[in-house]
């Protein structure tokens, strides 16, 4: 398993846009990605769930990536978050 | 199983995902749907399900229909940079809502004056569809736009 801890710094936090690419590149990898921010957890490959978990600027993420796949995926998802929250 | 459908939220003219301009809508990223040039203000409810999340401001929405469909309804390109301006909130994260039910209202002609594009997106998640038909062209709020059978 890899876990992964990143801020968000976009005034807007998790909105729709990010939301949508991190979901379209959580959903390459055939590995389960989960995002938990507070309390809430989210499915990552899953763009409402992405959504719903309300994650505004300064909040982290916290992402767990478990499968066979797992490297690759954790650094796609490590990119994808620079570019589109970092 | 019997076609199922998505009505429109506005009044508008229903364009293709491919023309909307954004990337992210285009290349079909989001999912599935359309887009529309909205000609009136009041947005209503495409289908019927519970709201997982009413952007606070008043943007975007995202509902689970009672059949089990992922929908993100988007007011506007890149309108979250208006932080709530330009948009009236109807309704909140977690209420249950009908087809028809108003979402929000929406100043368009503001949100042209500051530059935005307000085409309206709604989408749903692909992996769930097959069977996918779209009227395009001019619409009512509440015609069918959208008809898809569900895996």
């Amino acid at each position: 398993m890899k876990e992964l801890i990143f801020k968000i710094n976009d005034k807007n936090g998790l909105h729709a846009r990010p939301a949508g690419v991190l979901s379209e590149s959580a959903r390459k990898y055939k590995s389960d990605i989960m995002v938990r921010c507070d309390e809430k957890e989210a499915n990552a490959k899953r763009l409402l769930s992405l959504m719903a978990l309300g994650a505004t600027n300064g909040k982290e993420l916290h992402i767990t990536i478990n499968g066979e796949d797992e490297n690759e995926a954790e650094v796609a998802i490590k990119s994808v978050l620079e570019k589109a929250l970092g | 199983m019997k076609n199922k459908s998505i009505v429109s939220p506005v009044d508008g003219e229903v364009i293709e995902l491919e023309n909307v301009c954004d990337e992210v809508f285009s290349s079909g990223i989001m999912g599935v749907g359309f887009g529309i040039i909205p000609s009136s203000k009041k947005f209503f409810s495409p289908a019927s399900g519970k709201v997982e999340n009413a952007y606070k401001t008043g943007h975007a929405y995202t509902i689970v229909t009672d059949d089990g469909l992922d929908l993100l309804i988007h007011i506007g390109i890149d309108t979250v940079e208006l932080e709530g301006e330009c948009f009236e909130k109807k309704i909140s994260s977690g209420e249950c809502v009908k087809k028809g039910d108003i979402l929000a209202e929406a100043d368009i002609d503001k949100i042209m004056e500051k530059g935005f594009d307000p085409v309206c997106v709604v989408v749903a998640d692909s992996n769930k569809l097959h069977n996918v038909e779209i009227n395009y062209g001019r619409c009512y709020a509440g015609d069918i736009v959208m008809t898809y059978e569900q895996k």
